[in-house]
């Protein structure tokens, strides 16, 4: 595959200078990190709304910046559609008028058309189109900003922590939109986020950056789980993420078939069998068991062969968040998941079962813990 | 003509001449960064801070015979002193730091980066201006105007010195409640005070009115 993407950015900011270099043929990047870690600043750089940034960046074969070259290619005649984590919706116009703001040059040959009104169905924003925005909720803002960004014709989707303002709930309900552009518009997207679960659905690649450098750079599923993002993918809401389909629904509980014969039962009302699903369950909401438990009200046990125990670092208390501290990660590889299952337990727990890797164990989670992220 | 129509042809033209330069500059100090921004600040502002007859002083001075701006100097007459012109050159020099001020602190409530998204979406800098930046400062250039015929309608001491007080000529309604007074005719000057009153009024209420309709575009 060829890159669709060179970007070599040199930024000064406050407290260091952002220096990042990718080439990449994914056309879903997501940019991880801690907040203050320069990725809003690459986005803006992308956009090109920074005027200090230097370095060279290609999209799809055009230049945009060539700071050797003295090329800097204005924002409007980039073809970025950018969402920024506030929505910033234009206050004196309503939510059509929203959408509309960039669809000039969505005529422009080349540029990806997307019909206004597809969008509005797309993002259920039907119903609100002459609504005044300041008195939108939101998500609903989050979703005009998503039409409007998407009509604007972009080469390229910058979003930006596009959830961030949003609550845990809300933002689990915002997700599927962005799932569902993804695979209805195709378009190349830059996706910003300090949220491991959502960096995770919609991106091929990340990128992890800390203190304006790239640290590691890989797919997610494995970039999280390794021994030194981790850390950071944890304080980042890290999940494991599972997917399967739908076998049998009824009432509030799904069953999902992982792989032949490895099924979960998920606390998901609504779901419909056949349907391709995403669960996910946290590292901390799974029991281990040396041998097969019996008569528990836990609905699941995942039978499987410890790959590695990951002790806590001497230092661990100051580096980890609040309740991180002396956790012994559990790394278990179960059947022929795509995905190792990463489980939390306490220094103490581990001592006392004498684990040790190559093992066999067994993990235990309750239906309500498992709970269905999104509908391929 | 009277009073009453020589200050609103005045305070009208001052309005329309001060508009787009008031308007330029506030925007110039409240989005650009250049060397000398303070140099231009501090000057824009010294016709609020001087006592206006300085003003009418300097300007009578510059267009006066022997004047950088007089005839003999330019070749031609201006034609400005003891005119109506006058009075509006003289009302427009007085007015320009209250535009200028206005207009920049409603630039200054304009979130740059709102900007930034109408470029990205294709909007180059003009209609970025016109569709985003205008209308959303549009409150705050409306109070710009409002307060600019303002105080070309109450302007004394620079109009009196440039443009003199002559009757029925340039002689406003600031001057000739002056005027009035001067020579004790108490009830026409308590006259023309009720209708720059009524005048007054008028101005903030349609303002008033114009400000509570919600800003919208189609």
């Amino acid at each position: 595959m060829t890159p669709w993407m060179l970007a070599d950015i040199t930024l000064p900011l406050d407290r260091f200078t952002l220096t990042v270099r990718w080439e990449t043929s994914h056309a879903a990047l997501g940019i991880f990190g801690p907040s203050g870690a320069g990725k809003t600043s690459i986005l803006e750089s992308i956009a090109g709304l920074r005027r200090a940034a230097r370095g060279t960046i290609r999209v799809g074969g055009e230049t945009w910046l060539d700071s050797s070259r003295g090329i800097v290619r204005p924002p409007e005649r980039r073809g970025v559609g950018y969402v920024p984590q506030d929505g910033l919706l234009f206050p004196h116009r309503d939510v059509l008028g929203n959408i509309l703001s960039g669809t000039r040059r969505a005529g422009r040959p080349g540029a990806l058309r997307v019909d206004p009104e597809r969008a509005l169905e797309v993002l259920e924003l039907g119903d609100l189109r002459h609504r005044d925005v300041s008195s939108l909720s939101g998500g609903e803002r989050q979703r005009v900003a998503l039409g409007r960004a998407l009509c604007s014709g972009p080469a390229l989707l910058l979003l930006d922590e596009p959830l961030g303002s949003l609550d845990q709930p809300l933002r689990r309900r915002i997700l599927p939109y962005l799932l569902r552009i993804q695979k209805e518009f195709a378009v190349p997207t830059i996706y910003v986020s300090h949220e491991a679960t959502e960096i995770t659905l919609l991106s091929h690649e990340v990128l992890i950056l800390e203190a304006g450098k790239e640290v590691a750079r890989g797919r997610p599923q494995e970039i999280f789980i390794d021994r030194a993002i981790y850390p950071m993918a944890r304080a980042g809401g890290f999940e494991n993420l599972l997917t399967g389909r739908v076998v049998e629904a009824s009432g509030a509980v799904a069953t999902v078939e992982l792989e032949p014969g490895m099924r979960v039962t998920v606390a998901a009302p609504d779901q419909v069998a056949g349907r391709e699903v995403i669960v996910a369950a946290r590292a901390e909401d799974f029991i281990l068991a040396v041998y097969p438990p019996t008569g528990l009200s836990a609905q699941n046990i995942l039978a499987g062969e410890i790959r590695e125990i990951r002790q806590p670092a001497a230092n661990d208390s100051s580096s980890g968040e609040a309740g991180a501290a002396g956790q012994v990660v559990v790394v278990v590889e179960v059947g022929r998941l795509a995905a190792p299952l990463l489980a939390t337990i306490t220094a103490q727990a581990c001592r006392q079962l004498a684990l040790a890797p190559g093992g066999r164990i067994h993990l235990v989670c309750k239906a309500n813990s498992f709970h269905v992220l999104a509908t391929r | 003509m009277s009073p009453l129509l020589i200050s609103l042809k005045v305070a009208c033209w001052v309005t329309v001449l001060i508009l787009p330069p008031g308007v330029l500059l506030g925007l110039l100090l409240a989005r650009g960064d250049f060397r000398g921004k303070s140099l231009i600040e501090t000057a824009a502002t010294l016709p609020l801070v001087l006592p206006p007859t300085a003003v009418g002083y300097l300007v009578l001075r510059m267009l006066g015979r022997y004047g950088p701006l007089g005839e003999p100097s330019l070749g031609f007459d201006l034609d400005l002193l003891f005119t109506w012109k006058g009075a509006v050159l003289a009302s427009c020099i007085m007015a320009l730091p209250l535009v200028v001020r206005t207009a920049r602190v409603a630039f200054e409530e304009v979130d740059p980066r709102l900007e930034g998204i109408a470029r990205t979406l294709g909007l180059g800098r003009v209609r970025t201006f016109v569709e985003i930046t205008l209308p959303l400062a549009r409150r705050g250039l409306l109070a710009a105007a409002v307060l600019g015929f303002s105080r070309a309608l109450g302007e004394f001491g620079a109009t009196v010195i440039v443009a003199g007080s002559i009757p029925d000529r340039t002689q406003t309604l600031a001057l000739a409640i002056f005027s009035d007074m001067q020579i004790g005719h108490d009830r026409e000057a308590m006259t023309l005070v009720a209708v720059t009153v009524v005048l007054a009024f008028a101005a903030v209420f349609t303002v008033e009115i114009l400000l509570r309709k919600r800003p919208r575009s189609a």
